[in-house]
């Protein structure tokens, strides 16, 4: 077989011509006789496209017959095809990870368009690095660790309950947990849902009652989590219920613990009475409006979009416009205006049911942050930017839109967890466009205004995402993790001391007894192969699987090294 | 996403990919500079945007403290940049590599006109950092940064970022004063004046670091040579 002893390296390099894309940028020809020189480089190749399928036959081919037992391709990035290069070495029979990739397009052909020589020699540079690090490839095997098909669910709102329905009809057991007496969360305080003025009532009912009938979920109000342990597939979770701390093994979590209605205690002369927010709005709506009220203001962006809380809550226009229309509705002949600063009804629904609010008489008056407008007693004075003139608007009501902010506990949530939090105070999903349902900690999700203000539907559509995303894991019983991740390479001399566990961001080390004493053992499946632990070792006994020290210096001597 | 948007920069750079800046090790740093590097630009994740959660914090204070010790040795710390920018940002990336280009330029090779101490000797000064970085001490204070400034030590006092550079400021000169004594010592028996006069480091200084070094078995007394000892080094096990 081709994995042969360290005296027997033979690296095959297969240089790219990416169809032009490197072709017409550097010289070709010097590059592939370049490689020929390398230490022990036995084969090179250059291929018209390497990723098409008679260059992936040709990789294969070349570990076959050449007896190659390292592999260096030399094209483009490896965010988009070191996987594919991986798995045809693989499936030559070679182990994947004696693979490595010289990118010598994006970092040399695409940035180096007008200078051939000089590209040509960076090429050379970069080849020479990457044949280097080759030849100290050692093999890895991929991690396999089993999942527990069951979910922690924090939070019982309705991206709680709407995730936890959706789990458990997909046959996981779910264990929801939520800190008021109640499931509900802020529907509870809510009285009809825009744009379509559902009653959020009957909404919730029908949540919860999907949540008690079904046998799958077990249900803990009054409840906290107090702590997480493990990592993904093998969580252990600490609850505390009315009847003392529960300790429950789970595969997965879902974060669903929702935002918090900002107070604005200090501003616009806010009391709860004549001067309240929108969510006290919604019960006045609920009870029914007094129906003396004849003069409503809205003020909106209260307590955002300034200098401490910079973000646009976005649900705040939504609502207001909603609760106007209502307004309208409970009292036609009282006078509703909204003073704004920018108008946010993204999607169609809403932008109908602005329009709808102006038919019904809604007004929309534009106010400058410098000059914000001003509450009296029965009055707000605001200076209309349009018409350049200040105006007085009579009032009964005025009604200030506050932004969602994080809980107050969102701190606590994110070290317990191990999560990151935004300058916001928002949970921060692990990538904006690629998992903006997911932690950068596996096994680990986040749905609704946990990560940012979000509308009914948006929670919804968040919580049944988060839901799938989590079921996946669930759905196949077991992860497979990269091995490239940190690993013990001097048990001797570790000491046991437990400074890098302290340092871990993923809680993937943990001080062990054995047979040699205190040692570090390294939770592989938990790992990320972040390096922090083996560039902290002051006994250099950690390293990094495909970066090891020596790995990295070869790769920088053949930098330094200069026989072009 | 320079390579995509076809931003054209200088093709001096060259790039080690790791997985993270978490994974920086000082003195695999150091011991760079020591082979002939003249440059070395460090570029992370913004903070509270990492992907590895931390690691870019943990990088930037051991480049932070990198620095230091190269400027206390003598190597221009302009040399060494922690420098941010997102994955996406790939204009922000040619800028951050097209100004480290050129402030490298300036500079000129390691050991020239733009670091304090010249070649060769600039080299010996490279190994003793090196020596500093993958030893114990250095090692052990970075790793508890991050302990001491947020949840304190055993005793549960927080130090200030103020306290711990001052503390870091005192280990680098030990650490490399000790390394150039380990290093002279290797060339040959000494008594403590020699080194003194060889290092210009006071002599009582050297007399400490003996003391703590015979203690630690690296150090012997070799002989009595005009009424002075004379030192040298104890061969350690690898």
């Amino acid at each position: 077989m081709p994995e042969n002893n360290d005296q027997d390296i033979r690296i095959g390099v297969f240089i790219c011509h990416c169809g032009s894309n490197i072709a017409g940028y550097l010289d070709m020809e010097a590059l592939s006789d370049y490689a020929q020189t390398l230490p022990n480089v036995t084969f090179v190749q250059r291929n018209l496209y390497s990723c098409s399928e008679g260059g992936i036959n040709e990789i294969k081919k070349g570990v076959e017959e050449q007896d190659l037992n390292r592999v260096v391709v030399a094209s483009c990035t490896p965010r988009t095809h070191e996987p594919l290069f991986r798995s045809s070495c693989e499936e030559a029979g070679l182990n994947p990870y004696l693979f490595e990739m010289v990118n010598i397009r994006d970092q040399c052909s695409w940035v180096h368009m007008r200078e051939k020589e000089d590209g040509t020699a960076k090429a050379k540079d970069l080849i020479r690095m990457g044949v280097a690090k080759a030849a100290l490839l050692e093999p890895q095997e991929s991690i396999t660790s089993d999942v527990c098909a069951r979910a922690l669910v924090i939070g019982g709102g309705l991206a709680g309950m709407t995730a936890s329905t959706a789990l458990a009809r997909r046959g996981y057991e779910v264990v929801l947990v939520e800190k008021e007496e109640n499931l509900g969360g802020m529907l509870r305080r809510l009285h009809k849902l825009g744009p379509t003025m559902t009653d959020a009532s009957d909404l919730m009912e029908e949540k919860i009652q999907e949540i008690v009938q079904h046998a799958k979920i077990t249900v803990f109000t009054q409840s906290r989590v107090t702590a997480v342990q493990g990592f993904i597939g093998k969580f252990e979770a600490d609850i505390e219920t009315q009847s003392g701390v529960k300790k429950i093994d789970i595969g997965v979590i879902l974060m669903a613990t929702g935002g918090r209605a900002f107070v604005p205690e200090g501003l616009y002369g806010y009391d709860g009475q004549r001067v309240i927010t929108q969510l006290e709005m919604e019960k006045l709506l609920n009870n029914g409006l007094d129906s003396d009220i004849k003069n409503v203001v809205m003020i909106q962006c209260v307590g955002s979009r300034n200098q401490e809380r910079p973000y646009c809550s976005r649900i705040c226009c939504q609502i207001a416009v909603k609760n106007a229309i209502l307004t309208k509705d409970q009292i036609p002949d009282a006078s509703v205006s909204i003073l704004y600063r920018d108008m946010q009804m993204y999607g169609v629904e809403n932008e109908e049911m602005f329009r709808d609010s102006k038919a019904k008489g809604v007004r929309y008056i534009h106010y400058d942050p410098a000059r914000p407008p001003q509450t009296e007693s029965d009055q707000v004075r605001v200076y209309h930017s349009l018409l350049g003139r200040e105006m007085a608007l009579p009032t009964d009501l005025v009604v200030l839109s506050t932004p969602l902010v994080a809980p107050e506990d969102a701190g606590i949530t994110s070290q317990i967890l191990r999560v990151p939090v935004d300058e916001n105070g928002f949970f921060l999903e692990g990538h904006v466009k690629l998992k903006p349902l997911d932690f950068a900690t596996d096994g680990i999700f986040l749905c609704g205004s946990a990560r940012f203000p979000a509308n009914i539907r948006e929670v919804i559509a968040q919580g049944l995402g988060a839901a799938s995303r989590a079921s996946i894991p669930m759905s196949k019983g077991s992860v497979v993790v990269e091995p490239i991740i940190s690993v013990l390479a001097d048990e001797d001399a570790c000491r046991g001391c437990g400074l890098c566990v302290a340092l871990c961001p993923y809680g993937a080390l943990e001080i062990r007894h054995t047979e040699k004493g205190r040692k570090v053992h390294v939770i592989d499946v938990a790992c990320k192969g972040c390096g922090v632990c083996a560039a902290t070792c002051y006994q250099h006994a950690l390293t990094i699987n495909s970066y090891t020290d020596q790995q990295l210096q070869a790769q920088i001597d053949a930098f330094l090294i200069d026989d072009i | 996403m320079a390579g995509v948007s076809r931003l054209q920069y200088t093709p001096e750079i060259k790039t080690v990919r790791i997985m993270c800046t978490g994974r920086i090790d000082p003195a695999m740093v150091a011991r760079a500079f020591q082979k002939g590097l003249d440059g070395l630009m460090v570029v992370g994740c913004y903070f509270g945007d990492c992907h590895y959660i931390s690691g870019n914090v943990q990088a930037k204070a051991k480049i932070d403290m990198t620095r230091k010790l190269f400027k206390y040795i003598g190597v221009n710390e302009e040399r060494l940049a922690f420098r941010q920018c997102s994955s996406g940002e790939a204009s922000v990336f040619v800028k951050l590599v097209t100004e480290f280009d050129e402030k490298i330029r300036d500079l000129g090779p390691l050991g020239g006109d733009g670091d304090r101490v010249k070649a060769p000797e600039i080299f010996g000064k490279l190994k003793a950092a090196e020596a500093v970085l993958a030893g114990e001490k250095i090692r052990w204070v970075m790793g508890k940064r991050t302990p001491f400034l947020e949840t304190g030590n055993m005793y549960g006092e927080i130090f200030t970022e103020h306290e711990f550079n001052r503390a870091i400021d005192m280990i680098i000169v030990e650490e490399i004063e000790v390394q150039e004594i380990l290093a002279k010592l290797k060339e040959g028996a000494r008594s403590v004046k020699d080194l003194a006069g060889d290092l210009a480091i006071p002599s009582e200084r050297i007399f400490r670091y003996i003391t703590a070094l015979k203690r630690k078995g690296m150090v012997a007394l070799d002989n009595v040579t005009d009424r002075s000892p004379i030192f040298q080094l104890v061969p350690q096990e690898v």
